[in-house]
């Protein structure tokens, strides 16, 4: 018999850690029945598990029991271990939450290696589609599935394709957007840096549905490893006949070449991307004439954001009522979402539609750093807004996220906890949106800056009550008013923290505080004498100088000369230093 | 390389898809690089090549979890699959050491297991 092996971890944050009392209790159990030899108890350091008690995972038969109790040892010993019996009532069911499509070969081929995707069943649809299909076909297929853009807007695939090949055109462009610039998103990234074959399969299946026979890969130049992958791998796939002409023995040519983005947010939206690529100033110019129409040099051109061309093979290769048979009723499929802020597993997700967002965040992210409780969630980056903790159990899809106030947005997911500022976070997303405005239309370029300037305002407490409403309708204006998709969102952030976080805000305005003790004009420091053991160590640690006194006499802040760095409250071991 | 027919496509079977039966990957993406990846990934090289130790290394993207980047995935022949996580250069020899060459396991690194 294989010798068994018993890992042990106790999956509860909030009390005290019981995996040593667990493992003594195992192993003396271990021992009592003259079992050491047939099995032995591991310690280890995660299970993927959040908040289900102690928690084992019997191996080779992967069982895994959750909520175990003392008396709860023996009979694992004497059924599980000894009989090779399962115990119903302990076992966990393991649902994983996270679905991967997009994903899949991520982590587990070699990027830069084609043989390792072809193993992994790649460029089957491509043959599927050059062999088999017809244009209209492909398209039919991507009506079937109910494919949106995964960039933001959510704007259907197959129309894109449809109306562009509907174009009388010789010259036709596919465009791969991966100018991916929302701060705290790495979608995009690592689809091309893990698995850039599956992103040029899409993009030559595009191709060929629309009848175009070049086509661009727009990387942000501060992606390197994402530009070099994609090189390599569209070198790999000239050699092996997958591009160039004559692909797979069919007569369809295809050809295809990285273009850098030198790092503007704005080259993002699609006319501004196409003029980046023609060696102009990047700067968006007024839709319609939409791309599809009149994009690339004038030509009919579809531009298609890097998660949406990765899941074109797998949709074609499964049929589009597959891809349909996964989400919600209007949003269909997976969506990746880059999960980072204050939650304890910070990483990327792949999810299916019409998850809720607390199952990411608790289920999937494991829940809030250090225990504490979660106060809203902000998707879609400097586009989008925040969503509060009552409204968490909300399904993500377009829709929905839309009459929330947010957007989907590329898939950026932030977790903000009770010490962040949601005045101080619009103050970030603004100052982001301000500073890569590209100053073409005055909305944008003259409302950023103003919106900015109250927000300012507010955050160093002269606030005024006005101010909320110049707010919104500042925001309403640049939403109204501006060219492009990144002045007519930028005052989401501000819009949607005011509408959920009136409060807050009002609190900056009139009492001057900042809840979360974020904003540095509206905190002071203050060392509390009957707590103060004088131990020094505040005025040791102080960077400018500001704690006055001496090891006698106690120490006190110097309101002025106090930067509010909060070192001195990080560094006190007796809760002495206050902040208000 | 020669060029790809139809034919090569069409042959290849997903779900027969061999790794062999010992390798090491290791997440290169930039979120594993930035977090030292690259170094792991030379030392394994460097270390599995001193010690005469034979396995099959490769590289992969990114696994999805991020927080506990480099991670390294561990195949040998005998054990369940081990996905360690935090792991640098002197978790990367002992993974050479216990792991390949006495198949035992490094408890304190282990992040997933199957």
């Amino acid at each position: 018999m294989q010798k068994k092996i018993i890992y042990l971890k106790d999956t509860d944050s909030t009390q005290q850690d019981r995996v040593n009392d667990f493992y003594t209790l195992f192993s003396n159990e271990l021992r009592d029945t003259n079992l050491i030899e047939q099995a032995s108890v591991v310690r280890i350091a995660d299970m993927g598990l959040y908040e289900k008690g102690v928690a084992v995972k019997i191996l080779p038969e992967n069982i895994v029991y959750t909520g175990l109790k003392n008396t709860d040892v023996k009979k694992i010993i004497e059924e599980t271990i000894k009989g090779n019996k399962v115990i119903k009532e302990l076992l966990y069911e393991k649902k994983s939450k996270q679905m991967r499509a997009v994903l899949k070969n991520c982590g587990y081929i070699d990027p830069e290696s084609l043989e390792d995707y072809l193993a992994a069943g790649g460029y089957k649809a491509l043959a599927k589609v050059l062999l088999e299909m017809k244009p209209e076909q492909v398209v039919e297929e991507l009506k079937k599935s109910g494919l949106r853009g995964r960039g933001g807007a959510g704007y259907p695939t197959w129309m894109k394709w449809n109306f562009a090949r509907g174009m009388n055109s010789p010259e036709k462009y596919v465009i791969c957007n991966g100018d991916e610039g929302d701060p705290g998103a790495y979608m995009d990234r690592s689809v091309l840096e893990g698995d850039p074959h599956s992103v040029l399969e899409g993009m030559i299946i595009a191709g060929y549905t629309i009848g175009s026979s070049k086509g661009y890969f727009y990387i942000r130049a501060e992606y390197p490893l994402a530009v070099e992958r994609v090189q390599k791998a569209i070198d790999q796939a000239v050699e092996a006949g997958l591009l160039g002409n004559n692909i797979l023995g069919s007569n369809y040519s295809f050809e295809l070449e990285i273009r850098l983005g030198a790092g503007a947010f704005v080259c993002g939206e699609e006319t501004a991307l196409i003029a980046s690529i023609e060696g102009k100033r990047g700067t968006p110019h007024p839709r319609p004439p939409y791309p599809s129409v009149k994009g690339l040099w004038e030509k009919p051109t579809i531009i298609n954001n890097v998660e949406t061309l990765a899941n074109i093979p797998q949709l074609i290769f499964g049929g589009g009522a597959k891809f349909a048979s996964i989400g919600t009723e209007k949003s269909k499929g997976t969506k990746v979402f880059a999960l980072t802020g204050k939650v304890k597993n910070s990483g990327l997700v792949e999810v299916p539609m019409g998850i809720t967002i607390r199952e990411i965040i608790f289920d999937i992210g494991g829940g809030i750093l250090n225990n504490r409780s979660i106060k809203a969630v902000q998707t879609g980056g400097p586009s989008g807004g925040v969503i509060p903790q009552e409204f968490l159990d909300t399904p993500v899809d377009y829709e929905n996220l839309g009459k929330l106030g947010s957007i989907m947005g590329s898939g950026g997911m932030i977790a903000i906890d009770e010490t962040d500022c949601l005045v101080d976070l619009a103050k970030f997303y603004l100052k982001f949106c301000v500073d890569e405005s590209c100053g073409k239309c005055a909305p944008c370029r003259l409302g950023g800056y103003q919106l900015l300037h109250l927000l300012e305002k507010i955050s160093e407490g002269k606030g005024e009550m006005e101010d909320l409403d110049k707010l919104k309708k500042i925001s309403y204006a640049m939403q109204k008013a501006s060219l492009c998709g990144l002045g007519q969102s930028a005052s989401n952030p501000v819009f949607s923290t005011i509408r959920y976080f009136e409060e807050e805000y009002k609190k900056h305005i009139i009492e001057k505080k900042c809840p979360a003790g974020k904003c540095k004009a509206l905190i002071y420091f203050k060392i509390l004498p009957p707590k103060c053991k004088k131990c020094g160590l505040c005025f040791k640690n102080c960077p400018s100088a500001a704690i006055l006194g001496s090891r006698e006499a106690g120490y006190v802040i110097d309101p002025i000369k106090c930067v509010k760095c909060g070192l001195c409250f990080d560094v006190c071991k007796f809760k002495a230093v206050t902040k208000e | 390389m020669k060029k790809i027919t139809k034919e090569d496509i069409e042959k290849i079977d997903p779900l027969k898809k061999d790794l062999g039966k010992s390798w090491i990957k290791v997440g290169m993406s930039t979120c594993g690089v930035a977090a030292g990846a690259d170094e792991v990934y030379a030392t394994l090289i460097e270390e599995a090549k001193k010690r005469n130790i034979e396995i099959d290394i490769r590289k992969c993207g990114c696994q999805g979890a991020c927080s506990v980047e480099p991670l390294v995935e561990v195949n040998v022949e005998g054990l369940p699959k081990v996905l360690y996580g935090r792991v640098n250069k002197d978790v990367a020899i002992t993974i050479l050491e216990r792991h390949v060459r006495n198949k035992k396991l490094l408890h304190d690194y282990i992040f997933e297991i199957n």
